[in-house]
């Protein structure tokens, strides 16, 4: 029987739209039945808007009609996280502070994607203000784990992972600040790429750490990562740390087996779950096998990768979400009479919990007496962790390592704890501190919840990173995974 | 290191009203994740930052006007506006 349009790849998708043999509208309609069928008990997407995507199909088909096709995205739907702006669409970050804002304009990305064809398509949820590792801290809605209704999904790219792995959408965009394009990837059994810093444009990314963040692609396989990541990445003056196109040199795809790859020293160990240890191992003996050079590596400042991210992002949370003082747009509390009070009930009518806490936090590490001890050593700390990969990365092409500890975990059952819940980005967090690509891939199951193991590179190294990937995926049977709903 | 933590202080610098229980729930989390923090003070690192950089150089801009959403785009988009303004509680006494 032939597999439904919803299982089928963007790659497989956009064959039948070139032959003829399928309609961008047809593929749309099938996606809204999907939708109809398991959203409501995953709750990936926020908004889906059918008249507009049904508008964007059709459109699309009638370039394709006229020989005006405008390449392998074409009619390709792609959803967005809440944090990405698409103009005419709700941009509220999954936070009661925003949730009144239809963005006025497109984000650079978005630009990129109408410029290929592609439909986009509806909005994912995400934890607020992308801060969190489980999606539980959206003011909108949970996400469920579509391989296990009853976990979390990751976060904070929570929905854009769900809706892959639920079927909904063949292409997504995250973004990942600490992870959290890979965390979920890791949890859900797809696939998600952090790009170089400088590689893809924020224009019209919802600020929350500016030397952290960074918007990737998120997909079923290897080979539709970087079909998503090649039409995202393109110079852009509106941020002034994206690349300038004689800065981008995305080297040409190497041969994986003759790949050196390192694996962290006593990064396997204590703190990861014997089936994401042995998951991963798995992964580790298969590139030794192919002939890959594998070798242990030092990196001894590791365990100060967390703090120094907590104290590095929260810092620049605290100062990004300044903006937010219910003057220009967002929530406005009804109960102020005096500037101040309007800020400050706004304020605390619209954030929730965790971007509460995490400003409390930030505003501590810059607060006069206590910045050099917070935020000026994590600086520095932050130095000595990029300079330990970059060393790491002269004498291997790529490193090995969990994506995340332990499978996705229960709904609630870290709540009350947001430490455990940022001890979740351990592996993933360095890559963003040191401004380095990394990706997670599947690479088995602890039970029933996929584990990925994680690739880290060295700057504009992408084209290693998904070479490797590909190796093992093309080996495996992880390609294209969907949970069963 | 979280000697002083004053969590009255922090809110009003963050401007953030907080609850008696938030009071007590954040000073309790934030005392905890703090205490993760200590690796910090007491890691062997570097004088200097310049490495840690990633940002690179920024180009500036030219001083120039580009284009922009609009007045009208930027009042409908305003919680409160007037006559092609935005509008907020009143920021000056009539007898300051």
């Amino acid at each position: 029987m032939a597999a439904a349009l919803h299982q089928l790849t963007a790659t497989e998708l956009g064959a039948q739209l070139a032959s003829g043999s399928l309609t961008a509208r047809t593929l749309v309609e099938a996606l809204f039945t999907r939708y109809d069928a398991v959203n409501p008990a995953v709750g990936a997407f926020t908004h889906l808007d059918r008249a507009d995507v049904l508008a964007q199909a059709d459109a699309s088909d009638a370039r394709r009609q006229a020989g005006q096709s405008r390449g392998p995205l074409e009619g390709i739907p792609v959803a967005v996280k809440d944090n990405i702006a698409v103009r005419g669409q709700p941009l509220t970050c999954s936070s009661k502070m925003l949730a009144p804002l239809v963005s006025p304009y497109d984000a650079h990305v978005v630009e990129r994607l109408r410029a290929a064809g592609a439909i986009l398509y509806g909005r994912l949820n995400m934890d607020e203000f992308a801060m969190g590792s489980s999606t539980e801290n959206s003011a909108i809605r949970l996400t469920f784990n579509p391989w296990d209704l009853t976990r979390i999904p990751g976060g904070s790219s929570g929905g854009s992972a769900a809706a892959l792995a639920a079927g909904l959408v063949p292409l997504a965009l995250g973004s990942d600040t600490g992870g959290s394009i890979r965390q979920p990837a890791s949890h859900c059994g797809v696939v998600g790429l952090k790009p170089t810093y400088g590689l893809i444009s924020r224009y019209g990314l919802v600020a929350f750490a500016s030397s952290l963040d960074q918007i990737g692609p998120m997909a079923r396989t290897v080979a539709d990562c970087q079909l998503l990541l090649h039409a995202l990445a393109s110079p852009d003056a509106r941020d002034m740390t994206c690349f300038a196109a004689d800065e981008r040199s995305l080297a040409t795809a190497p041969a994986p087996r003759a790949l050196r790859m390192g694996i962290p020293r006593g990064f396997l160990g204590k703190g990861v779950a014997p089936e994401v240890a042995a998951a991963v191992q798995g992964a580790i003996a298969f590139y030794r096998a192919q002939g890959c050079a594998i070798s242990e590596v030092d990196l001894p400042s590791a365990d100060l990768a967390v703090p120094t991210y907590y104290v590095v992002a929260t810092a620049e949370a605290s100062s990004n979400l300044g903006r937010y003082d219910g003057v220009r747009y967002g929530h406005r509390s009804a109960q102020a009479t005096t500037p101040v009070e309007m800020m400050t009930n706004s304020r605390s009518e619209g954030f929730g919990p965790e971007v509460k806490r995490r400003i409390l936090l930030g505003t501590f590490v810059l607060s006069a007496g206590y910045a050099e001890a917070y935020y000026n050593r994590a600086l520095r700390a932050r130095a000595k962790i990029r300079a330990e990969y970059l060393a790491a990365l002269a004498d291997v092409d790529l490193l090995l390592t969990p994506t995340v500890p332990m499978p996705a975990f229960k709904v609630g059952e870290k709540s009350a704890d947001p430490l455990q819940v940022y001890l979740e980005d351990i592996f993933t967090i360095p890559a963003n501190l040191a401004g380095l690509p990394a990706m997670s891939v599947p690479c088995g199951y602890s039970g029933h919840l996929p584990v990925g193991f994680h690739l880290v590179g060295a700057p504009l190294a992408e084209a290693k990173l998904l070479a490797a990937a590909q190796l093992f995926e093309t080996a495996h049977g992880f390609a294209n995974q969907q949970a069963a709903l | 290191m979280a000697e002083g933590f004053d969590i009255d202080h922090l809110a009003k610098l963050a401007r953030l009203n907080l609850t008696a229980d938030e009071k007590v729930l954040y000073s309790r989390q934030l005392t905890s994740i703090l205490g993760h923090f200590r690796a910090l003070a007491e890691a062997d690192l570097p004088t200097t930052i310049d490495d840690a950089r990633v940002v690179r150089e920024a180009a500036l801009r030219s001083d120039e006007p580009g284009l922009s959403l609009g007045a009208e785009t930027v009042t409908r988009l305003a919680p409160a506006s007037r006559d092609g303004q935005i509008s907020v509680p009143r920021v000056v006494d009539d007898e300051a």
